[in-house]
């Protein structure tokens, strides 16, 4: 498959499993875009560092525009209204994301809160979940907490009625980052 | 026959309206759901592929879970082996008190089910808390228990949600699902925040990296492993998996067996301790992995039922079983529902534990057609069946039907006879029985008798075994009791189409009942006898083919003679020879006219073979203005022939027979057959392939079960608008026919053969 219709799939797949899937041209629009998005969702944000989450000036970005950010401490994410996380892979069969969630931090700003940001680059993104494993097994030992998310939290527990956001994000927003402007991470 | 406690239990689910009506909205919806989810996918190898990871873990658990356990702790884990529930309760309260825990969050775990932790945690002080919604709500009413693997609380509606929350709270709460599922969030946030230790269970784990892998939709598990400082997963011996690799085929099954979704919205794949808040500040999280036995090596040791530890427990089994979806998982007792939980039960519990449960499946085997690990699970319930009678024996009612009179062929058809002179005036009460047998332990149970035909077909065959000058083909009918005693007519048709097709037909007097009660009833000694009783009767009748128009009889004859008499050095190689000679009747025709179009038999009706089928094509078309399916009305009683209005079609919807389709495969043939029919219009029912409710014995044993099946086909029957329905099986033929008399329905019931008969030449 082109990359490009892995990434049609990623987001159309995404879509369909409740995530919302924000693309932006490169690293460059990552912080006007969570500005903008993040307004209307609450001003506490728990954000969890990486070099993308730098390069991308997240943190001064969200700060200026009035955000108060969290990013360490006990308490970390328990109040926050969004987490904000870089994720390592997106899995284009199922509109999946997927990341080694073993930092504390990454796993909690990812759970928490009833809002949550998954930043992932294009190039990230790839057919099939044996393809991610693959990779993993490729950067040496497993990961200690490999986590998966395809949509945002949901039950059907009560008559089968579907409802969104349970113990997880009631929201899950992918901001998919295009390579425009360099920028690259790959892993 | 099942205890009155059980039956008891039946009733009260049978009467519980909004939990049927629920089930059946959820399964009803599942089949369509499940269908689009696999759709452009290949099941068949997937289900290849899962059955042969399970099937080779299974047998080498021992040299698995040593690796597992190997990995783990090289990375700081600890592994308990608990050989059975009371050794893991107390391991798991043990580390709990080490650290001093009030609060345990469980995510949603059958193994801890299955061990009775909680119970065992609260007596000693500890209060554990589930966090699946479903699960949660259940924990908060006192006496009630999960209906269904995958939707433990699917029998509650949300009203009752609202009061139970309301109670909890001590405020009233609106039955507004999307509110209460706030408010469970709220409420359970507060339990993660503070418990001492989170339980979860495993889904998968993999003894290469040591990891477990859990799917959850609500993300209740990444909280419960995340949160706490300590973490203790219950992981059964039927979890490990080899290599990481592994996971792919499950993870793509589980999902999508379960709830028909691609994937859980959470796959959780924990391999060691991971970093954690502890107290003072991050440290390293404790992890514990119980690894649970209690039944499990044995049943791995088992070579029957090795298979079911396949399982991945997504419960699509029960999900389509049209038994479960009307009685819920509430009736079969245990912690594990549905055929395959019955199975689990006899091993994880006991033998006794299961005997009820097992009594349950009907044996449409609908659940083997979708189960994603390819187990056979009807096939085990029989030999669970047949365990649960060498240990407690069969009933009196049984023991006399099946010993004193069906493994006595002579006497059973004397004792026959006697009934059709007796039988008296017959009510329109439904007919009760299928293979007669049953219909004598009817008798013990006061029921009222099925119509026994004046004179059986054995009695009628000399009057229709006459010679043909050139034989295609010699064939033996094998025609089963039902056919023999309730309904010579079928064989009759039998006799006549295949004579059509130059087929010379004898029946073999020493015939016996197949066995088929005695195998289903459990009771093996009987079917062996019966078994060889045949081989030598159709052994006898020196014919090229045993043709036989019941399914059930053909499954006997085909797969277990052949199985019972397997390892005896004087019956083995009779019995495959045997095997190999059988044909169904639909089959056979199929195979004699090349499957073609058009009326049966080329002109002139000389049973010989002309044309190939493109060319039949054309010529069925051509001769269909004179050779149709005709009211002839030949026979006197109802249903009789088929109707038809002037030159229209006659509209035939087709009822798949569970043992023709799923155990013959023959269901397309039949079909094929019918639509070669010139004048028939076959057009299909909805769920043709749902079970009618017959099952042999099974509507004897529970009526209150089968008649609910029935009623469900009845409907998709009528709504067909078809007048004629025709199956394969005498035993359907039956049940729907009673059926549909009650309804006080015009329409009319045929075996295809019937059908068949009545198109011919005018």
């Amino acid at each position: 498959m082109r990359h490009a219709e892995l990434i049609a799939s990623f987001t159309s797949q995404a879509e369909a499993m409740g995530a919302r899937v924000i693309p932006v041209a490169g690293p460059g629009e990552v912080a006007s875009k969570l500005v903008e998005i993040l307004r209307p969702l609450g001003l506490k944000v728990a954000l969890v560092d990486s070099p993308l989450v730098q390069t991308a000036g997240v943190e001064k970005a969200l700060g200026q525009a009035g955000f108060s950010i969290e990013k360490d401490g006990a308490c970390f994410a328990r109040q926050a209204d969004t987490g904000i996380v870089e994720f390592d892979y997106g899995i284009a069969e199922t509109g999946t994301l997927a990341m080694d969630a073993t930092d504390l931090k990454t796993r909690l700003a990812a759970m928490l809160p009833l809002n949550c940001v998954a930043l992932l680059p294009v190039e990230r993104v790839r057919a099939n979940l044996t393809e991610v494993i693959d990779a993993y097994l490729g950067r040496g030992s497993w990961p200690g907490y490999f986590t998966l998310v395809t949509g945002p939290s949901r039950t059907a527990d009560i008559e089968r009625s579907l409802t969104i956001g349970v113990h997880g994000p009631e929201r899950l927003l992918i901001i998919l980052i295009g390579d425009n402007g360099g920028g690259h991470h790959g892993r | 026959m099942a205890g009155k406690e059980f039956k008891q239990r039946i009733r009260r689910a049978l009467d519980n309206a909004s939990l049927r009506g629920a089930l059946e909205r959820f399964a009803d919806a599942y089949i369509v759901s499940r269908e689009q989810v696999y759709a452009g996918r290949d099941f068949e190898s997937l289900r290849q592929r899962i059955a042969a990871i399970k099937a080779d873990a299974a047998s080498r658990y021992e040299e698995l879970a040593e690796q597992f356990t190997r990995a783990v702790e090289a990375r700081g884990g600890k592994v308990f082996r608990a050989k059975d529930a009371a050794a893991a309760r107390e391991y798991i309260y043990q580390v709990a008190r080490e650290h001093g825990v009030t609060d345990i969050v469980k995510s949603k775990s059958f193994a801890s089910e299955e061990i009775h932790l909680n119970a065992y945690l609260q007596e000693r002080g500890i209060t554990p808390h589930e966090t699946d919604l479903a699960e949660w709500i259940l924990q908060l009413m006192p006496g009630e228990r999960p209906s269904h693997m995958v939707m433990p609380a699917i029998h509650l509606p949300k009203e009752e949600v609202a009061r139970v929350f309301s109670r909890y709270l001590n405020e009233p709460v609106e039955p507004d699902i999307k509110n209460m599922v706030r408010i469970a969030r709220r409420e359970l946030r507060k339990k993660f925040l503070t418990a001492g230790m989170g339980i979860s269970g495993a889904n998968i784990a993999v003894a290469e990296t040591g990891t477990i892998v859990i799917c959850t939709n609500e993300g209740n598990a990444r909280l419960a492993t995340t949160v706490p400082p300590v973490h203790v997963a219950i992981v059964g011996y039927e979890k490990l998996v080899p290599g990481i690799k592994d996971i792919v085929p499950i993870l793509e099954a589980l999902p999508r067996s379960g709830t028909a979704q691609p994937i859980t919205s959470y796959v959780t794949m924990i391999t060691g301790p991971v970093p954690a808040w502890k107290g003072e500040g991050e440290g390293i999280k404790e992890l514990h992995v119980v690894l649970l036995d209690n039944g499990r090596t044995r049943m791995a040791a088992d070579p029957v039922f090795k298979e079911a530890l396949q399982c991945i427990r997504c419960a699509s089994c029960t999900n389509v079983c049209p038994v479960f979806q009307l009685v819920s998982g509430q009736v079969y007792g245990y912690i594990y529902s549905g055929g395959i939980g019955s199975i689990l039960t006899a091993f994880f519990n006991s033998l006794e534990d299961a005997a009820d449960p097992q009594s349950l499946c009907i044996g449409c085997r609908r659940c083997a057609e979708v189960c994603p690990a390819q187990i056979n699970i009807p096939e085990l319930v029989l030999k669970l069946r047949e365990r649960v009678v060498r240990k407690q024996g069969l009933s009196r009612g049984y023991r006399l039907a099946l010993h004193g009179v069906v493994a006595r062929p002579k006497l059973m058809h004397t004792l026959l006879r006697a009934a059709a002179r007796l039988q008296g005036p017959v009510t329109h009460g439904r007919p009760l029985i299928r293979h007669l047998p049953l219909f004598f332990s009817s008798l013990t149970e006061g029921r009222s008798l099925p119509a026994i035909a004046g004179r059986p077909l054995r009695d009628r065959a000399k009057d229709l075994e006459r010679p043909l000058s050139k034989p295609r083909l010699r064939a033996a009918f094998y025609s089963g009791c039902v056919i023999d005693f309730a309904y010579p007519e079928i064989g009759e048709a039998v006799y006549k189409v295949l004579g059509r097709e130059g087929v010379q037909v004898v029946f073999p007097q020493e015939q016996a009942c197949c066995g088929a009660p005695a195998t289903y009833a459990g009771d093996r000694e009987t079917a062996v006898k019966l078994a060889k009783q045949n081989i030598a009767a159709l052994e006898g009748a020196r014919a090229e083919v045993v043709v036989t128009a019941c399914p059930t009889c053909a499954v006997a004859l085909k797969k277990d003679f052949p199985e019972l008499l397997a390892g005896d050095p004087a019956w083995e190689g009779r019995a495959q020879a045997l095997a190999a000679k059988v044909k169904d009747f639909t089959e056979l025709v199929h195979e004699l006219t090349g499957g073609r179009q058009g009326p049966f038999g080329p002109p002139g009706g000389n049973g010989e073979k002309k044309q190939g089928a493109g060319e039949g094509l054309e010529t069925g078309r051509q001769g269909s203005l004179d050779r149709q399916c005709t009211t002839s009305g030949r026979r006197a009683e109802p249903p009789g022939e088929l109707t038809q209005a002037g030159n229209q079609a006659v509209k035939v919807t087709y009822h798949d027979s569970c043992h023709f389709k799923r155990h013959l495969g023959l269901d397309q043939v039949a079909r094929r057959v019918l639509q070669g029919q010139t004048g028939l219009e076959l057009v299909e029912m909805k769920e043709s392939d749902r079970c009618c409710g017959f099952g042999g014995s099974y509507s004897i044993k529970y009526p209150e079960i089968s008649r609910p099946i029935l009623e469900r086909k009845l409907k998709n029957i009528v709504a067909s608008g078809a007048e004629v329905v025709a199956v394969d099986c005498p035993g359907c033929v039956l049940q729907l026919r009673g059926g549909l008399d009650q309804l006080g329905s015009a329409m009319q019931v045929k075996h295809t053969a019937e059908i068949l008969a009545d198109c011919e030449d005018e």
